[in-house]
């Protein structure tokens, strides 16, 4: 990519969330994981070991067993009997402390592996650009990512021994089947055959019918969680019978959705139940005849049929497992789409320092993907420590083109520049520190004000509560401080809720200001805020330091009236608007695009 | 069936939970009858096997023929089991998915009766819990646990009954080892159950960050802050991994110990039973069904243990549903349906919110007719005061009254539809535009137009595909700040409303096209009661009444000019506005 070429946006839209069919199957999966589990193969080895071992105690069991009633108790041999117990009671206690190891060091890995992978996906999250968010509603993107990170835990955490254990205890017992009598071991396996073959003709079809359920599911929180937030407008307007409506009607399709997802579900439990008694009588009636015809002993049937055990019982087990590990690889799949995902926003590099005007667009043009052009080919520059205001009707642009100046975005044309330097090519401390944004829906993380004031200021991190008040006080924000009962340590809940607007908007203020911008970008940043706590806001802006440059985006137009240079941005053009008086003109008649 | 009681209704915080939990399947004794039914059919047909295949054997053994009958008996048996276990699983799905079903219809019917402020009290979000999670396990509890432990209590006492009737001695040396194993089992799932809560709050914590770090995408890309988010995550993250590592330690020694155990039961067959086979007191068939009921006995203790987990959930879970479930009802008792001339009057309201004093002491009169505004700084309580008047809060003391009755004398619905309230927040539901502003029932068709005439909505609305059959959502839809709150005019003045509240309407709509709908307002609403909050006076100069609201308190109230002469307050509000009202007389 050469420097003056932009980037075409990038598409980040996810697959829907609801779509829960696996892709994948397990050896993409495998493939997926394996860089995770990179170093974990001297564990992976002894786990290895560990399942021979376990297994080929649980199979040899049976072996002896079948022995000692063919030879000893047949042969009335006590002595002999006893003999054999003490080598079954050798082969117990190996295999205990085989599948103590085989459990504990394949969980370890597996909890070790889903540890990487939520930190792998966080990173990713945290790389990932503002487009990122903005193409993905935030309510599924999240529901999705704890959805899909729950399932792999569920997976890990429960299902991944039992899965590793099952599969090697079933091949191990088919194999000696097989091996103790081949024609008797094919009559036990055969039902199994029937089984597979089943679940395989069956599987999309069960796996629709889970997805309906799960879909109607979401569908009836997603319902639950509109109408109960909204709730004083369902009062206010009487419409509590539209909650109910349109709750029940969701209820009950979630009702038939999931009563039919679970009759297809279940129906397998008793398929695979059947299956191991048909498998028991086929091995019971075969062995009949070729006992009948001195071709099997009596204690090689009772070997078999104990082997038709160890083979089902955790086949019936893997049926329950298997769904898990279904949801498991979805949720993988679904995971790795979103690891996949690359920043469409590059650090170039080899740009030379240069210095220039603090802020400069050169034809910058930009689409949001999939849209039109918000803007078409804006070309201006800002100057050191003069206000700028942007002025224009809803959704003419002024957002974006903020937006642009702090590289949320990148334009899909023209450059911007920042002290003469494309933005493109500051590290993000360097551009961050330069640029300060309030944003016009301000944003607090739970804690106090004091965390959300010094969110991301890593130099003021450490100070003590005093120290920050007078550090506050030396920018005048003190007054604002004082507007909260507790200070700085005023308890913010989860969300910032219970916390007014205007409130909001003042701790963002004040964060913002804190940081010392050599650019200040005010987004609607003091809507909620009243007129009185407004002005006290312009005289701290007055009183930032000269080299400041103020970017400010209003409504209100005496919040705009000290303005050097006022813009005025619609339909994608910016233009000079020179006197306030020709911006409200052109506010005034200008065509509006709301 | 009718006799049994159901939790609805008076609450029972001194019963216990479990038969809290067991009471609620009341109204489906049917239903959990015919599971149990089932259950120990399928179960009863299973007990068979092994006695019949060690029937089998001892043919076998003394050079008997195999029965053909013998052969058609197990057939028979494996497909009435295949059957009733499969019949058994239909009718559990069955039963849970009723019993969440009805479960969640109570507790939507139960909400719906609520007012605003029980729904603000519990949260939206702890309901919603309420309606899915904590639904789900007590689903759970009705769809494996009461089979399960049916199944169980009566595979292992079945079991036991055939093991000791087959041989007394052998029985008894088997059946010793069983408790070791279920005490053993019972106290090491006890300890895990604790951390089970532990580790579901790591990850309650864990999806806590991320969803601020996706709520708060764009800030931290200001700030360039996702290292520090990052470590809170890492912080997070590396918490559940140790608890869950906790948990595989207990359960890595658990289960070896399990299998080691059914193992020396094993032993125990094979050199006792060896022994009594030798001595001949016992037949090689009935040696062989003792190994097979060993592995049916085995399963069901192991099963008893989790589902005293899924019990221990679902009733936990079952408590917060009747928390909900018995609040007690507020009934309307008001009567009053007469239509509203407009008066208000608001006297010696207090209110205060989480220990916070709101409103201190708040009197004011409207007349009916005329237009009123409120100003005041952030968190002054003017919000609140709006609330009052609509009923979707109550005051600690002091009265609301309309046309000179309290608010509480008139019936809810018909004040509600008199009373057109426009939310500072913008809500709009996913349904039709239609259906968003015609919100409520009662608008007709012209009442409609008129409110998006009124709401300068109409070129919006003629420029969309489907007009105003065009669906709308909260999140991704492309509607600015500015037509949502139009949205919400448009929705509160199709109610042909006698008295409309506005909360800070103007804060995001430009000021010319605030001027045009207040204008519309007075012109196609006649005789509206207009009581609006806001920020700016510029718009509120010519109101009848102004009141200045601070802390709570109404410092002053009064005309315009009044105020100029009076508050000094009022005066300083002005002055930090004139820039603006020197401008919009421009404009």
């Amino acid at each position: 990519m050469t420097r003056n070429e932009a980037p075409a946006s990038t598409s980040y839209t996810l697959s829907s969330a609801t779509s829960r069919e696996a892709t994948a199957t397990v050896g993409t999966a495998l493939k997926r994981l394996a860089p995770l589990m990179a170093d974990e193969k001297r564990t992976l080895a002894l786990v290895l070991l560990a399942i021979i071992v376990s297994t080929g105690s649980a199979l040899l069991a049976p072996v002896i067993i079948s022995r000692a009633i063919d030879v000893n108790i047949r042969n009335r041999d006590f002595l002999g009997l006893l003999g054999l117990s003490a080598l079954l009671l050798v082969i117990y206690v190996a295999g205990l402390i085989a599948t103590y190891v085989q459990t504990q060091r394949m969980g370890t890995v597996g909890r070790r592996v889903l540890f990487k992978l939520r930190n792998a996906l966080f990173t990713k999250l945290q790389e990932l650009p503002l487009d990122f968010f903005n193409q993905n509603k935030s309510g599924d993107l999240i529901s999705r990512i704890n959805n899909d990170t729950d399932k792999l835990n569920q997976f890990f955490a429960q299902s991944l021994v039992q899965l590793a254990s099952n599969i090697s205890l079933m091949a191990g017992a088919a194999l000696l089947l097989l091996t103790l009598n081949p024609r008797v071991g094919i009559a036990a396996l055969l039902p199994a055959l029937g089984v597979l073959i089943l679940t395989r003709l069956t599987s999309t079809w069960v796996r629709q019918r889970n997805l309906k359920g799960l879909q109607s599911l979401g569908g009836l929180s997603a319902d639950v969680q509109e109408s109960l937030s909204n709730f004083k407008v369902i009062v206010a307007f009487n419409r509590l019978d539209y909650f109910r409506q349109k709750f029940d009607e969701a209820n009950q399709k979630n009702f038939a959705a999931a009563v039919s997802a679970g009759i297809a579900g279940n129906m397998f439990i008793s398929i695979f139940g059947l299956a191991f008694n048909l498998a028991q009588l086929s091995a019971l009636s075969y062995g009949a005849y070729l006992i009948a015809a001195g071709q099997l002993t009596v204690g090689m049937l009772i070997g078999v049929l104990m082997y038709v055990n160890s083979f089902y019982t955790p086949l019936r087990q893997l049926a329950a497992v298997w769904a898990s590990f279904q949801l498991a690889l979805a949720g993988l799949d679904r995971i790795s789409a979103v690891l996949k995902l690359e920043s469409n926003m590059p650090i170039a590099t080899g740009e030379p320092a240069r210095s220039g005007p603090v802020l400069e667009f050169e034809n910058v043009h930009f689409s949001y993907p999939g849209g039109q052009e918000v803007l078409k080919g804006g070309t201006f520059t800002l100057e050191r420590g003069k206000t700028y205001a942007l002025v224009g009707p809803t959704g003419g642009g002024k957002t974006t083109t903020a937006s642009l100046m702090a590289r949320l975005y990148d334009p899909t044309g023209g450059r911007v520049l920042l002290d003469g330097r494309d933005i493109r090519s500051y590290q993000p401390e360097g551009r961050t520190r330069k640029v300060g944004f309030i944003l016009q829906d301000p944003f607090l993380f739970t804690g106090t004000i004091r965390d959300n004031i010094l969110y991301g200021n890593e130099t003021y991190q450490a100070y003590a509560n005093e120290h920050i008040v007078g550090l506050l006080t030396a920018r005048n924000l003190d007054g604002l401080l004082a507007r909260f009962a507790q200070g700085l340590e005023t308890r913010v809940a989860s969300m910032g809720e219970g916390i007014s607007l205007g409130q909001k908007q003042l701790i963002a203020f004040m964060r913002a200001v804190l940081r010392d911008p050599e650019i200040l970008i005010l987004d609607e940043a003091t809507a909620n805020i009243d007129t009185v706590t407004e002005q006290l806001l312009e005289e701290i802006l007055a009183k930032l330091p000269p080299s400041t440059t103020k970017v400010i985006i209003a409504h209100r137009l005496n919040t705009i009236a000290n303005a050097d240079e006022i813009f005025f941005i619609n339909a994608g053009d910016i233009t000079p608007a020179g006197s306030m008086q020709h911006a409200l003109d052109m506010l005034l008649h200008g065509k509006r695009a709301s | 069936m009718a006799s049994t009681p159901t939790t609805a209704g008076a609450p029972q915080p001194a019963v216990p939970r479990r038969s809290s939990l067991f009471s609620l399947l009341g109204p489906y004794t049917p239903l959990v009858a015919a599971l149990v039914a089932l259950t120990i059919l399928g179960n009863g047909l299973n007990l068979m096997v092994p006695r019949l295949i060690g029937r089998a054997i001892d043919g076998y053994t003394e050079q008997r023929p195999i029965l053909a009958g013998l052969v058609l008996e197990l057939f028979l048996i494996a497909l009435g089991i295949f059957f009733f276990a499969y019949l058994q699983n239909v009718t559990q799905t069955y039963a849970s998915e009723r019993v969440a079903r009805d479960l969640r219809t109570r507790l939507v019917a139960k909400l719906s009766v609520q007012d605003h402020a029980y729904i603000q009290r519990v949260t939206p979000a702890v309901l919603l819990t309420n309606l899915t999670s904590d639904v789900d396990a007590v689903k759970m509890f009705v769809s494996q646990a009461i089979a399960s432990l049916v199944s169980s209590v009566f595979l292992i006492i079945g079991a036991s009954v055939l093991l000791l009737s087959i041989n007394w001695r052998l029985g008894l040396a088997v059946l010793s080892i069983l408790p070791a194993i279920g005490v053993s089992f019972f106290l090491v799932f006890a300890r895990v159950r604790k951390l089970f809560v532990k580790a579901q709050a790591a990850v309650d914590t864990l999806n806590h960050v991320i969803n601020e770090s996706i709520l708060g995408a764009a800030l931290i890309r200001l700030l360039n802050s996702q290292h520090l988010e990052y470590l809170k995550f890492l912080a997070a993250n590396t918490n559940a991994r140790d608890i869950s590592l906790s948990i595989l330690r207990l359960f890595a020694s658990l289960i070896p110990a399990i299998v080691f155990g059914t193992n020396l039961a094993t032993l125990t067959i094979l050199t006792l039973g060896g022994r009594f086979v030798i001595q001949g007191s016992m037949s090689l068939g009935d040696f062989s069904a003792f190994n097979n009921y060993l592995f049916i006995l085995i399963f069901p203790v192991i099963i008893i243990g989790f589902m005293s987990n899924i019990m221990a959930l679902a009733g936990a879970a079952f408590q917060r549903i009747s928390n909900v479930l018995d609040t007690p009802e507020q009934p309307d008792s008001g009567t009053i349906t007469a239509r509203l001339r407009g008066d208000i009057s608001v006297r010696d309201v207090h209110v205060t919110f989480d220990a916070k004093s709101v409103l201190k002491g708040v009197s004011f009169a409207v007349q009916a007719g005329t237009k009123t505004a409120v100003i005041g700084p952030t968190a002054a309580g003017k919000t609140q005061l709006l609330y009052l008047l609509t009923g979707l809060l109550k005051p600690d003391s002091g009265r609301v009254e309309y046309d000179g009755r309290s608010i509480d004398d008139y019936q809810k619905i018909a004040l509600h539809e008199q009373i057109g309230f426009v939310f500072q927040d913008s809500i709009i539901f996913s349904l039709t535009l239609r259906e968003n502003i015609a919100f409520s029932k009662t608008v007709k068709d012209e009442d409609l137009e008129k409110a998006i005439t009124t709401a300068e909505l109409k070129d919006f609305v003629d420029g969309l595909p489907d007009k105003l059959d065009t669906i709308v959502s909260e999140r991704g839809s492309s509607l600015s700040g500015g037509q949502k709150q139009r949205i919400m005019l448009a929705r509160a003045l199709a109610l042909n409303p006698r008295v409309l509240l506005l909360d800070d309407f103007t804060s995001r709509v430009d000021s010319t096209t605030e001027r045009k709908i207040l204008e519309n307002v007075q012109r196609n609403y006649p005789g509206i009661t207009l009581l609006s909050v806001t920020q700016k006076i510029g718009p509120v100069e010519d109101y009848d009444q102004i009141l200045l609201l601070m802390e709570g308190e109404v410092l002053a109230s009064g005309t315009h000019r009044q105020l100029l002469d009076t508050s000094p307050e009022y005066v300083q509000i002005y002055d930090s506005q004139r820039s603006t009202s020197l401008y919009e007389l421009h404009a």
